[in-house]
């Protein structure tokens, strides 16, 4: 289990600067992931985490710095691109489209693959989550949150990434629900997949996880491996800081 | 007088049902409405005349090539008065955009076509009296339409992700899907929607400049009606205002009936601002 | 205008143009139409007199369009209506003939009325329905003048009103017009500069900071339109009158799209740009004989350009202080003291207690029997991880949420809930996670927007600019300074809010929350995308408002600003009080620690 930081990195982020209109959220972000590794990335409200992950796809446009991929620069990239490269994001909040079937969610999900290819995807990422498999003809709007979230997850997988991004996907989910997308990520490290989780479960997440980074006020402040003794502790104090501004009280 | 009311009024609410959809067909993957949308209706009667009487073409190719005309058309909308102001969405630049682009094509057509309205000739020689077909062809096109419509939405891929951009243009976008190709390619399906509008009612409203700006408005109706972006809706509420139109056409005479329409347009609007169909609007803190 | 009531000390101080200032460009205009006689060409004498009289009306509907950002394109329908209300009043075809004058008062007052029925859809209607009706409306008005032969003539039309003498040859009308003119735009522009002119922006450009200010849009837009409508309609009697002989034919939808251009062309927020606007499109089709025939595509083609390259219009290229640098490297540095002139002392209200409330998103419970009491002179935290119904809270609080069950009070009193326009005589006061502001208008404007509800003088007395007015303007803006230095800004009081920085934009909201002098004030992140040392500052000034008695409710996810300056914090997760106590309790709490650090 890799402690350090692995010698062959897949993505590659350096300098990263985004943000929304006047509001720069970060403010050069450095970030390395391996192939096959699973890297947990942590940090209270309003961190970035999100935000970082959309500047990763695309979603949001870059300020400063560069994302490479496998030596591909997706820096202006498009999602679309990115899902192409292999980098695919499943965003917060299980936005799944509510309105047609669940295959056909998963279908949308492989909009740029073959033909031919398309089905056979479909079936390989319901493999992971049978509970959804059996619904694949309701609609999505009739999936309860945790089914959802799954879906969502398994969008992702249509695309086979090489890696994968998943913002908070126990957000909202019972314990056991929680598990099971936890788990599916450890399937997928097993199969050489790296994955890229934002989360709020702390334990949880670390049992997964190979590495762990804390980003907070739009900075990386703390880079660890996952099962580094300590880490709850030192999590606390690179979000509180002891580097805080002194008392104003009179 | 009862059935050509039912008659006259059944085909032009198809019109305007058709422009409603035109609408909708924009919206749903821009969340704009467009000026363009009559001005669309009016072109395919335009383009109609056009080909087949000043330049002798049959109807098939005609009908060809005023499709891909108005799909081309849509397709520089969406370039021109949407896209570049996308971005800005809750601004409302849109509305001039797309208003300045319509008044573009009408005077141009003005200037360039006629100032006058031109005959638009007969397509497949059917029927006469309240059986022509010029009251039965926009009927039968809307509900071809409207049919096709519901194929395309349902059973392929393309429709598909129409579908998954009108409900979350974001998650779409995040799941690679090309939502700027196929915004482009909703344009151009609703260019190609108005440019049949105004084909099937060619008989009816003839090939006349000044259709464009009276069919953006009753083909607004419908949407408003049925609520944005509902296509059954907009098919049921162009009907509705079709028969409503003719009735009072005939009962009150023509310039009060646009009054009569106008005053239902406003009271409707005001009481149900969502329209019948249509959903409340969230809260925007 | 300087008539400081606080104890701030003596600085310079920028000064905020007007909208007639400077005041050059629309004398040399008065002076070029006053000068026409000197051509002897009566043709360019008719050319001036139509630029004053669709001025007229561009005027009163600038302050629909350009400030109030409402898209009322068929506005010819008022000028419809004005032009026959005058031509048959004077004609006498329905009544006893009535003097020329008497017939345009008259005008004037069914426009009054037409304007309302115009605009009322705008109070409830999208943007694009609002346009649509207008320009429904446009297509009515037009149809009932050719349908109603025995008072319109019909297609026929009917002779326009005739001045009496010296106004009835060609330059006395002249004279005339640009009088009227020039009065018009004196009174549009006292308007513009009130404070009802801000809040017509403040609804267009930020209408929810509108209503957190107290801001009534419905009845600030009727007043408006009652406004516009009767200079509209009087600007049709002068048509009339210019026109000597009017059809329905006269009215063209080229003429709506012309007014509503001018505005856009002139830019937003504007008096002089406009003005520029509708001279120069007055203009284009005589200079350029050959593309009259095109003049509606060359509106179009206009308005496409303007928009798409140009959306700030002729105003954004003249505004000199768009090009003005702001010094580079400013700092934020609030001064407390003037807090002392601007909060004094006042009798410590009563806290405000919430209790079980509850507010359910679609099945989803994002408050779920809140309880929380925010007392005077403290600064209460709100914390927790995202979707814990912070911003909610704040919400329900304001009145844009209305809970299903639970109470709010103020001391005995209860709060009302729903009713988010009614917060600010309460003096209740907020600032916003994106931080709403009006770009084109200056930081003070904007701050002033804030102390909308303090003005005593009516719209008529800000019309006319009379003394009760002009002492509301002086208290406003004195009031504004301070609020602004106490929030570290004054010295970009005259710049235009947009140029400013994000962190200084949250400091300015603060300001305009100052303006309330309020009792309680809710800030929503407002650390956000700061700086630490501005966080410092932030903290500090929070602090001093606090202690200037009023109660400060403070989302926030900075824990360390949370701990340093709260002096009660309440942990929500999942709608839920997880924890309430002081800094030090909730610290270590055990529950929270893992909430927030989600262990």
């Amino acid at each position: 289990m890799p402690i350090s930081a692995p010698e062959r990195s897949l993505l590659e982020v350096a300098g990263l600067e985004a943000g929304y209109g006047k509001i720069a959220v970060l403010h050069g972000v450095n970030l390395r992931i391996g192939a096959g590794e699973v890297v947990a990335l942590l940090g209270p409200n309003g961190a970035g985490k999100t935000t970082l992950l959309r500047s990763m796809s695309g979603l949001l446009p870059v300020t400063a710095g560069s994302v490479t991929f496998d030596g591909q620069d997706l820096s202006r990239a498009s999602p679309r691109d990115a899902a192409r490269a292999g980098l695919v994001h499943v965003i917060e909040g299980h936005r799944v489209f509510t309105q047609i079937s669940v295959a056909d969610n998963l279908l949308l999900a492989g909009y740029d693959l073959p033909r031919r290819e398309r089905s056979a995807r479909i079936e390989e990422a319901l493999s992971y989550f049978p509970e959804i498999a059996a619904k694949r003809h309701d609609r999505g709007g009739a999936l309860s949150g945790g089914q959802q979230q799954m879906l969502a997850v398994a969008q992702g997988l249509v695309r086979r990434p090489r890696l994968l991004m998943l913002d908070e996907p126990s957000a909202g989910l019972s314990p056991v629900l929680v598990d099971r997308v936890l788990g599916v990520v450890s399937e997928l490290r097993a199969k050489g997949t790296s994955v890229l989780l934002v989360e709020q479960l702390i334990e949880k997440t670390l049992a997964v996880s190979d590495r762990v980074y804390a980003l907070a006020q739009g900075r990386i402040v703390l880079e660890a491996g996952a099962k580094e003794g300590d880490l709850p502790h030192r999590l606390e104090h690179a979000y509180f800081g002891q580097d805080v501004p002194t008392a104003l009280h009179a | 007088m009862l059935a050509s009311i039912i008659a006259s009024g059944l085909a032009v609410g198809a019109v305007y049902a058709l422009i409603g959809i035109t609408y909708n067909t924009m919206f749903a993957t821009s969340r704009v409405m467009s000026f363009t949308a009559g001005q669309l209706g009016m072109l395919g009667g335009v383009f109609g005349s056009m080909f087949m009487l000043r330049l002798g073409l049959p109807v098939l190719p005609a009908l060809a090539l005023t499709l891909i005309c108005c799909a081309l058309i849509g397709v520089v909308t969406e370039i021109v008065a949407v896209r570049p102001v996308l971005k800005s969405l809750e601004q409302h630049l849109y509305v001039l955009t797309t208003l300045a682009l319509a008044l573009l094509i009408q005077h141009t057509t003005a200037m360039e076509w006629s100032t006058e309205p031109q005959p638009f000739p007969r397509l497949v020689n059917f029927g006469s009296g309240i059986w022509d077909e010029k009251y039965w062809l926009p009927v039968v096109v809307c509900i071809a339409t409207i049919i096709g419509l519901e194929y395309l939405y349902r059973r392929t891929l393309v429709g598909r992700a129409f579908v998954a951009i009108a409900e979350d243009n974001f998650a779409a976008r995040a799941l690679g899907l090309p939502e700027r190709n196929l915004r482009m390619a909703s344009y151009a399906l609703a260019g190609a929607i108005g440019a049949l509008a105004g084909f099937a009612g060619g008989q009816l409203l003839l090939a006349f400049f000044a259709n464009g700006s009276l069919l953006n408005f009753y083909g607004f109706i419908p949407v408003a009606l049925g609520g944005l972006g509902n296509n059954r809706g907009a098919v049921i509420g162009g009907f509705v205002l079709g028969l409503f139109q003719q009735a009072a056409n005939f009962m009150v005479g023509g310039i009060f009936s646009s009054v009569a329409v106008f005053t239902l347009f406003i009271i409707v609007l005001l009481a149900a601002p969502q329209g019948m169909f249509g959903a409340q609007a969230a809260r925007r803190v | 205008m300087d008539a400081m009531t606080g104890t701030a000390p003596p600085r310079t101080r920028p000064k905020v143009a007007g909208p007639l200032s400077p005041l050059w460009p629309f004398l040399l205009l008065l002076a070029i139409g006053l000068a026409m006689p000197l051509t002897g060409n009566a043709y360019w004498g008719l050319i001036a007199t139509r630029m004053a009289v669709y001025w007229v009306l561009v005027a009163g509907l600038n302050l629909i369009v350009g400030y109030a950002g409402q898209l009322a394109i068929g506005y010819v329908a008022l000028l419809t209506i004005g032009a026959y209300t005058t031509s048959v009043l004077a004609a006498g075809n329905v009544f006893p003939p009535l003097p020329a004058f008497a017939a345009l008062g008259a005008a004037g007052v069914a426009g009054a009325v037409a304007g309302v029925v115009v605009g009322l859809p705008a109070l409830r209607l999208r943007t694009f329905y609002f346009a649509m009706t207008t320009l429904g409306f446009a297509t009515i008005v037009t149809q009932i003048t050719l349908a109603w032969q025995d008072v319109t003539g019909g297609g026929i039309g009917i002779a326009g009103p005739e001045m009496p003498e010296p106004l009835d040859t060609t330059w006395g009308f002249l004279y005339f017009c640009l009088g009227f003119a020039a009065v018009c735009t004196w009174l549009t522009a006292n308007i513009a500069r009130s404070r009802f002119g801000r809040a017509l922006v403040a609804v267009r450009d930020a209408e929810v900071a509108a209503e957190a200010s107290g801001i009534r849009k419905p009845r600030l837009l009727v007043l408006v339109f009652i406004l516009a409508g009767a200079l509209a309609a009087m600007a049709g009697g002068l048509f009339a009158t210019l026109q000597t002989y009017i059809t329905p034919d006269a009215f063209t939808f080229d003429l709506s799209l012309l007014f509503f251009i001018a505005i856009l062309i002139g830019g937003r927020g504007s008096i002089l740009g406009p003005l520029l606007g509708t001279v120069i499109l007055t203009l284009l089709p005589e200079i350029a004989a050959p593309l009259a025939a095109w003049s509606t595509f060359l509106y179009a083609a206009l308005l496409l350009v303007i928009v798409l390259a140009m959306p700030g219009g002729i105003a954004a290229l003249i505004d000199p202080r768009s090009r003005r640098k702001l010094p580079e490297n400013r700092v934020i540095t609030p001064r407390t003291a003037a807090l002392d002139a601007l909060l004094g002392q006042r009798k410590v209200p009563e806290p405000m207690r919430l209790s079980g409330i509850v507010l359910a998103f679609g099945g989803v419970r994002a408050i779920d029997g809140l309880d929380l009491e925010v007392a005077p002179g403290q600064v209460h935290g709100l914390i927790g991880p995202n979707g814990s119904g912070k911003t909610t809270t704040l919400n329900v609080i304001s009145g844009y949420y209305r809970p299903e069950a639970g109470s709010m009070a103020i001391g005995t009193n209860p709060l009302r809930a729903g009713d988010p326009e009614g917060r600010a005589t309460l003096r209740i006061a907020r600032t916003f996670q994106t931080p709403r502001l009006i770009g084109e208008a200056s930081v003070l404007e904007n701050v002033m927007i804030g102390g909308t509800i303090d003005g005593t003088a009516g719209f008529a007395e800000a019309l006319f600019a009379l003394p009760r007015h002009r002492r509301d303007e002086r208290e406003l803006e004195a009031r504004a300074r301070l609020a602004l230095e106490a929030v570290g800004l004054a010295d970009l009081a005259a710049a235009r809010a947009d140029r400013l920085q994000h962190s200084e934009l949250r400091f300015m909201e603060i300001a305009r929350a100052l303006m309330l002098r309020p009792a309680f004030l809710m800030l929503d992140e407002p650390a956000a995308g700061l700086s630490a040392e501005e966080i410092r500052r932030l903290g500090a000034l929070v602090r001093g408002i606090s202690r200037h008695g009023t109660g400060v409710l403070l989302v926030e996810h900075h824990a360390d600003l949370i701990f340093d300056i709260c002096d009660q914090v309440t942990v929500l997760n999942l709608g839920k009080v997880l924890a309430a106590g002081t800094p030090a309790e909730i610290r270590v709490h055990k529950e929270v620690v893992s909430a927030y650090l989600g262990a």
